[in-house]
């Protein structure tokens, strides 16, 4: 009895040690990884207070020079305005396709409405750069290249997926017997979808098009491939800019970038939530 | 159908332009060029390294955010994994380039530790981490959702009958998410193979990835059959992996993995 009582004793302890070392192990990569994960956010928003008119850390001096210098330049202007522009024919776009799609997978028995979906959401996992070269072909065999609605038509490649994701994930929480309520108690089947159904999934289409914005204005590869240079979108001029040195101004960009894109789709993702 | 044709259509017409405009020699040309035959073999390295690195990472990271006991702790993961997200895909690798610059904090840090600069800019290393960063928070958010499906009762249980945490965690949590993690690795895969700007911003001319030799094909040699090519190569390496990981997990848990 007693030698039972010290081996368990002894494999209870052993288990213990292998506990806490892999326990000290897998946080001390995590920390590590978490550290790596906020350095370059953390520098980006301290160079962006910076004071300097050339890329230094610690910065030799501290003011809000590069957002002055930001508000006062045309091109950074300009180019804020047309990926808004953009952004928001985009949006507007990919819920006008994505959100019957979305209804087409989810409530009819349409055969390869599997495939459907599948096939919508490809277009985020292929290799972005393969990709480009295929819209820059078909867009330039069609004329469309260098205008405004090709790049539309572009980023809503990358758009639509999201509102599908969101608004098939929506759609399956919507009861469709609810539907049927409607329509037994008189409505008419466009009366009964509308107000039932798209009522319900108002929030999930608010937070989409917020989403769908996002993605498009943040885009930064196929407008390099499809844009002529009247399309010099935001990313596409931060870009640009990059690839001749470094300007402290971009960390400014970056900054606002961060704030605002964040709050759209923190905002976006709450709307969800609150129906769940 | 009109989704169908939107991503759909683009591509079997690079395939199809791909033979027409060039036909095989463009491929003959790619594949014998050693250039280029270099820039695919780094770009499918490195795409291998960073998704075994970022579901690594990525699942640890996701683990916590969703057994850690602390709420600091948890909101810290999750700001982490959020706020370089937010950043937008330009400004997320100039801040890398900032970062890695010769004058930047990261080789001030390494030189102060006497550890000698690293030349992490205009290097495939560089680019890999870039990547890596980048693709760390979708492979921890997809992993999440793996997670949220593994009964707690069961490792509850396994702890209960005299497992150490960690043999439970290796015999009970890995296999239950399995599935998810070959998911999570394909399509992590497919979307690193096509890096645009983190190998234009980060690597330079020196780098050799494919997508630098598409830039230069496209804007400065204006030689298209041979980025068509190239371009139809990588999605048959990528459509290969996401193939062979449909046949092993199946469809239903590949695209939850995705959504």
């Amino acid at each position: 009895m007693a030698a039972d009582e010290t081996v368990t004793a002894r494999r209870l302890r052993r288990t213990r040690t292998v506990d806490r070392v892999a326990r000290t192990a897998g946080v001390a990569i995590a920390t590590t990884a978490l550290v790596a994960m906020l350095a370059p956010v953390l520098l980006t928003v301290l160079v962006s207070f910076s004071g300097d008119d050339f890329f230094a850390f610690p910065p030799e001096s501290w003011g809000l020079r590069q957002y002055r210098e930001l508000l006062e330049s045309p091109l950074w202007g300009a180019a804020l305005q047309l990926s808004f522009e953009v952004a928001a024919a985009v949006a507007a776009l990919s819920v006008a396709i994505g959100v019957p799609a979305a209804y087409a997978i989810q409530r009819s028995r349409l055969p390869g409405r599997h495939a459907l979906y599948a096939a919508g959401l490809t277009g985020m996992v292929i290799p972005i750069a393969a990709f480009a070269v295929a819209l820059y072909g078909l867009l330039s065999q069609l004329g469309l290249r260098g205008t405004f609605v090709g790049l539309v038509l572009a980023n809503a490649t990358l758009a639509v997926p999201v509102v599908l994701i969101v608004i098939t994930a929506a759609l399956s929480r919507v009861p469709p017997t609810l539907e049927l309520v409607a329509m037994t108690a008189g409505a008419s089947r466009l009366r009964a979808s509308l107000g039932i159904t798209v009522r319900l999934l108002a929030p999930a289409i608010v937070a989409s098009t917020g989403l769908a914005f996002v993605t498009s204005f943040e885009e930064a590869v196929l407008v390099n491939f499809v844009g002529g240079v009247e399309q010099t979108t935001l990313p596409r001029a931060i870009l640009d800019s990059a690839r001749f040195g470094t300007s402290p101004v971009i960390t400014a960009i970056a900054t606002l970038m961060m704030a605002g894109i964040g709050l759209v789709a923190i905002g976006s993702v709450r709307l969800l939530g609150r129906r769940r | 159908m009109l989704l169908v044709c939107f991503v759909g259509y683009p591509l079997v017409r690079l395939t199809v332009d791909s033979f027409s405009s060039g036909g095989l020699d463009s491929y003959r040309i790619v594949l014998e060029s050693s250039a280029a035959r270099h820039a695919l073999v780094t770009t499918v390295l490195v795409a291998i390294a960073v998704a075994l690195a970022a579901v690594a990472i990525g699942g640890l990271l996701a683990w916590y955010a969703r057994t850690a006991r602390s709420g600091w702790a948890r909101a810290a993961i999750w700001v982490g994994l959020l706020a370089p997200f937010f950043m937008g895909t330009v400004t997320r690798n100039y801040a890398l380039v900032l970062l890695f610059a010769d004058n930047g904090p990261l080789n001030d840090a390494l030189r102060a530790l006497g550890l000698g600069p690293a030349p992490l800019l205009y290097s495939s290393t560089g680019v890999a981490l870039g990547i890596l960063y980048t693709m760390i928070p979708p492979a921890a958010f997809a992993l999440y959702g793996v997670l949220l499906t593994i009964d707690d009762t069961l490792i509850a249980a396994a702890r209960g009958l005299g497992a150490s945490r960690l043999r439970a965690a290796l015999t009970i949590t890995l296999p239950l998410a399995l599935p998810g993690l070959v998911a999570a690795f394909a399509l992590v895969f497919a979307v690193s193979l096509g890096f645009y700007i983190t190998p234009v911003l980060i690597g330079g001319a020196q780098a050799p990835f494919v997508a630098s030799l598409i830039q230069e094909w496209v804007f400065a040699s204006y030689d298209l059959p041979l980025a068509y090519a190239a371009s139809v190569l990588l999605l048959v390496v990528a459509l290969a992996i996401v193939g062979l990981a449909l046949l092993l997990v199946g469809r239903r848990r590949l695209l939850r993995t995705a959504a």
